[in-house]
């Protein structure tokens, strides 16, 4: 019983380590596909960063990660304070 | 960026480099029209003032300015020009507010305004076709045609823009924008 716990925890830490972020970031004052192609820009730009989608309707951002790697909190309200937007919330997903 | 305005003012063309978020430097040059036809190169640096960030919309105050040099026929003057925009969009809506100063040595100096109002008729996403049709209003103290109106069509996707317009004093305006 013991081993196969172990087997377990040690299967679902791997599978976290190794899986990608979907992030959703809601901001305000996007309402310019024009001037949100500078999210785009930057997010792509991103070592950690796979895809980027712009939902204008919805004021989302998704930020899909690579494989194994992140962006924290700080770096995503930073990159999309530097693209001219405020972040209002940031949710988390596998 | 860079971006073309071809209008009853001139024609513009400037490119433009933003090397921090809130300001940008790059290259101005305009051929003034509908009076003096005077040619103004001069570097150009553009700044974000203020923004607000509200649930549906944007607000901005930028200032744009430049100094460098005039044209005139066999007469180059010092040149320096400013200017103010303030702006508000939503996705149905767009107002904007310009007034600009122009120092041309002693060849002219002019002062005029521009405001603009905007409505998009279907709310399109970021990756579809955006249209908005637009009333410009242009206001030159020192020209024949005081007041300027032109009806105009802007058109823009992903990170181009083009815009088509046919002023009161019978010019066609054509404007584009290309992001890199």
């Amino acid at each position: 019983m013991k081993k196969y716990l172990l087997t377990m925890i040690i299967i679902f830490g791997l599978t976290a380590a190794v899986s990608a972020d979907t992030i959703k970031a809601t901001v305000n004052g996007m309402v310019c596909g024009f001037c949100a192609t500078g999210i785009e820009k930057t997010f792509r730009a991103q070592p950690e960063v796979k895809t980027v989608d712009v939902d204008l309707e919805n004021k989302l951002v998704t930020i899909h990660t690579k494989q194994g790697q992140t962006l924290d909190d700080a770096k995503i309200k930073k990159l999309l304070g530097n693209a001219g937007y405020s972040v209002v919330a940031l949710v988390r997903g596998k | 960026m860079v971006m073309q305005e071809n209008d009853e003012t001139g024609h513009t063309i400037s490119l433009d480099y933003t090397f921090i978020p809130t300001n940008a430097f790059g290259l101005y040059v305009k051929q003034e029209e509908n009076g003096k036809d005077i040619l103004m190169v001069t570097p150009e640096f553009n700044t974000l003032l203020k923004r607000w960030n509200l649930p549906d919309g944007q607000g901005n105050i930028f200032n744009m300015s430049g100094a460098g040099l005039a044209h005139y026929r066999d007469n180059n003057q010092p040149c320096l020009w400013t200017a103010f925009l303030a702006d508000y969009e939503s996705r149905r809506w767009f107002f904007s507010y310009e007034p600009r100063f122009v120092w041309d040595g002693n060849i002219e100096k002019s002062v005029w305004q521009r405001a603009r109002i905007g409505i998009a008729p279907y709310l399109a996403n970021y990756n579809d076709l955006n249209t908005w049709i637009m009333f410009q209003v242009d206001h030159h103290p020192a020209k024949h045609d005081h007041f300027v109106a032109t009806p105009l069509i802007r058109f823009f996707y992903k990170t181009y823009l083009f815009e088509v317009g046919y002023s009161s004093n019978q010019h066609i305006m054509v404007n584009w924008q290309i992001q890199f």
